[in-house]
């Protein structure tokens, strides 16, 4: 039973592993590159420490660089729901075909039979997701260390949340296809319902899971340590007098050293 | 029940034995009140229009479904809970012949040998060969009776004792049907194989099968062997008869009227009938119609029309 | 060997014909005794029938001792079958000759005679009943 499911579900595993090359090949050379420059100006000395001149130039000049690859990377979280909802595909192709019906006629039972058509699947789409987290986690570390783990786009590709993506979106395929018995079209459709339950997670779902934490402070005296790697939800606050700049609000946290205007 | 005869095959467990056996999806049922023995070692027609039932047995036989009521049992065994030593022991080709479209005609050999323990390889390559069909080719690209065909080949290597094939050459052409029923009774020649075949084309019926089921509405209509079918319908013709007289006559399948003359189409089990009538045979396919018939008439006039020992068909 | 064929519209039962068809070979000399009849799986295959009706046929022809079933090897015309022997059947013939000029000078076609004559062979399973 290994091999037939195996043969059935050859091209969705072609497909999750070309995924896994394209990955591959974007990361792993700018990885290396962004790790380069990380070390040679000697960014991290400068986390952490009161700003001084060099380090501000160093910190901006690495970001400048670095940062629009890392929003265009951000687009690669979308990539567990991906395999996810691709790898659910040759099960849904028998529902769809009813070759179940040639399936759960030979000789093996129906449970055997499920375990090995949704069991060998996932474990791709997870190993290859799960390659895709360790790659991306070496990828962002410079990024992390200076901004920490609350960025949407770091917090999504790390650790086993990204797992978690691709078995969210495994099963909302199921559950697609098994009410509507067209593969191609339910894999689309839950795909879309994935981007937009991450969506609905990512900009509404978390600001609101636990009560935020409220600080002041003179911004002469630069900003507490407490936000040094926190998520910022909203800032604002009056100009005093002799005092600093206006952070810009948004997602994405500040460097602590530099409270620079965009 | 109406019009059964159970039949039993020498004394050894029947293949298929249902007790009861009903399936509803939703508020409709599909079977229902299906009490029926077919014999080991016959080749069983299951005959009724689309939606009688037909696919609802053959499911329910071979464990795709679940009953809602009654049960059924399999050369002894039940479907569900005693899959693992059924399974093995029965073959099935679903409505449609499905097969994995993308995998060649080897692939699909070998998808059948690595799931079936009792695979007969040398069977199965024989079978194909005798087919002319190159291993090589996607199932896809087959004709539609060269699938059946492999769908069919899938179903018998395993050596099966029972085979269920469900509509088999509902969308295939003359020749390809020919050939298909060809090889599935060569397959019965050769092997103590019981066969339980679906259709609502009564064409072929008399010549390939021996045993005969009628279904239709999700009822049993009529169980019997062929044989015994054709020696026990008459068709009575005379002179128009009013209705009161024809309740006098037993086991009314059929009747029609004209100005002058009355028809009746009648299971005669010996019964004699008055010198008015005149009895002429009846072939299978004129009679499988009446019983089909049967149900709807009854259905349009609201009289319920069902023909055992004691009820009368009322017009 | 011997061809089986079958006429689907002559009302005789499929495993009938079959019985006439041996019959009529063994009369006719086109099969002697101690040939084969053809296995139940070549009758199966080549007329699409039910194995059944088949061994049903070569029971019966076991059973007026015209064949005989050796087991493993096959069913055989019986070494005492015999050929009608052929004055017989001139003489027959000669005799039906003269019957059908009878019948067509009565005034019956070729349609009548057919007719008349089926009428008279057919089993008398379908008799009215008086």
């Amino acid at each position: 039973m290994t091999w037939v499911a195996w043969r059935l579900q050859r091209t969705e595993t072609l497909i999750a592993l070309a995924l896994l090359v394209l990955i591959g090949a974007v990361l792993l050379p700018t990885g290396i590159e962004m790790s380069h420059a990380f070390d040679r100006d000697h960014l991290s000395l400068c986390l952490g420490h009161r700003p001084s001149g060099a380090c501000n130039n160093a910190i901006e000049g690495f970001l400048s660089r670095f940062n629009s690859l890392g929003d265009l990377l951000a687009w690669f979280t979308l990539l567990p729901g991906l395999l996810g909802v691709i790898l659910a595909a040759p099960f849904l192709l028998e529902l769809e075909q009813g070759t179940y019906r040639l399936a759960w006629t030979q000789s093996i039972t129906r449970g055997r039979w499920i375990a090995a058509k949704l069991g060998l699947p996932l474990a791709v789409a997870l190993l290859v997701a799960g390659a895709y987290i360790l790659v991306g986690t070496w990828w962002r570390e410079p990024f992390v260390r200076m901004n920490g783990r609350m960025d949407t786009a770091t917090y999504d590709s790390e650790g086993i949340v990204a797992l978690g993506y691709t078995l969210f979106a495994f099963g909302l395929a199921l559950v697609v296809g098994v009410l509507w018995r067209k593969a191609v079209a339910a894999v689309t459709v839950a795909f879309v319902g994935y981007v937009v339950a991450r969506v609905f997670v990512d900009t509404w779902l978390r600001d609101r899971l636990v009560t935020p934490l409220k600080l002041s402070w003179n911004p002469a005296a630069g900003q507490p340590a407490a936000l040094d790697h926190a998520r910022i939800l909203s800032e604002g606050g009056k100009i005093l007098l002799g005092g600093g700049r206006l952070i810009r609000q948004g997602g994405r946290s500040r460097s602590p050293v530099t409270p620079a205007a965009r | 029940m109406s019009g059964l005869e159970v039949v039993q095959g020498g004394g050894s467990a029947p293949a298929v034995a249902a007790d009861g056996l009903g399936k509803r999806y939703g508020a409709k049922w599909a079977l229902r009140n299906c009490t029926l023995e077919i014999p080991v070692g016959a080749v069983t027609a299951l005959v009724g229009p689309n939606g009688a039932g037909k696919t609802t047995l053959l499911q329910l036989a071979v464990g795709l479904t679940v009953p809602t009521a009654g049960e059924v049992r399999v050369l002894g065994l039940s479907p569900r809970h005693d899959a693992h030593a059924l399974l093995p022991r029965v073959g099935f080709v679903a409505q449609e012949h499905p097969l994995y479209r993308g995998l060649s005609v080897a692939e699909t050999l070998k998808v059948g040998k690595r799931i079936n323990p009792g695979w007969d390889n040398d069977f199965a390559l024989g079978r194909i060969e005798q087919l002319g069909l190159p291993l090589g080719l996607k199932v896809g690209k087959l004709s539609g009776g060269q699938q059946a065909q492999v769908a069919l080949t899938l179903a018998l290597a395993k050596r099966p004792e029972l085979l269920l094939l469900d509509e088999p050459v509902a969308s295939l052409d003359p020749l390809a049907r020919r050939e298909f029923l060809q090889t599935v009774l060569e397959a019965t020649a050769e092997t103590e194989l019981t066969v339980i075949l679906s259709s609502h084309i009564i064409a072929d019926l008399e010549r390939v099968c021996d045993h005969l089921i009628i279904l239709s509405q999700a009822e049993t209509q009529l169980v019997s062997p062929i044989d015994e079918v054709l020696a026990s319908h008459r068709l009575l013709t005379g002179p128009r008869t009013d209705p009161a007289t024809i309740a006098r006559v037993n086991r009314v399948i059929r009747e029609s009227h004209t100005e002058r003359q009355t028809s009746l189409l009648v299971r005669a089990d010996g019964h004699a009938y008055d010198s008015s009538w005149e009895l002429h045979e009846v072939d299978l396919e004129e009679i499988v119609l009446a019983y089909l018939g049967h149900r709807r008439a009854g259905a349009a006039t609201g009289a319920t029309q069902r023909s055992s020992d004691r009820d009368v068909v009322r017009s | 060997m011997i061809e089986f064929h079958l006429d689907g519209r002559s009302g005789v039962p499929t495993y009938l014909q079959l019985v006439q068809q041996v019959r009529q070979a063994v009369r006719l000399g086109i099969l002697h005794p101690g040939d084969q009849l053809p296995t139940v799986k070549d009758v199966v295959g080549s007329l699409t029938i039910n194995a059944n009706t088949v061994l049903k046929a070569y029971r019966e022809l076991d059973r007026a001792g015209l064949v005989e079933a050796r087991r493993g090897l096959g069913t055989f015309v019986a070494s005492d079958a015999r050929a009608q022997p052929a004055d017989h059947l001139d003489e027959l013939r000669s005799s039906l000759s003269g019957w059908i000029d009878r019948a067509r000078a009565a005034g019956l076609d070729d349609e009548g005679l057919a007719a008349l004559f089926a009428d008279a062979i057919r089993p008398t399973a379908v008799a009215r009943v008086a």
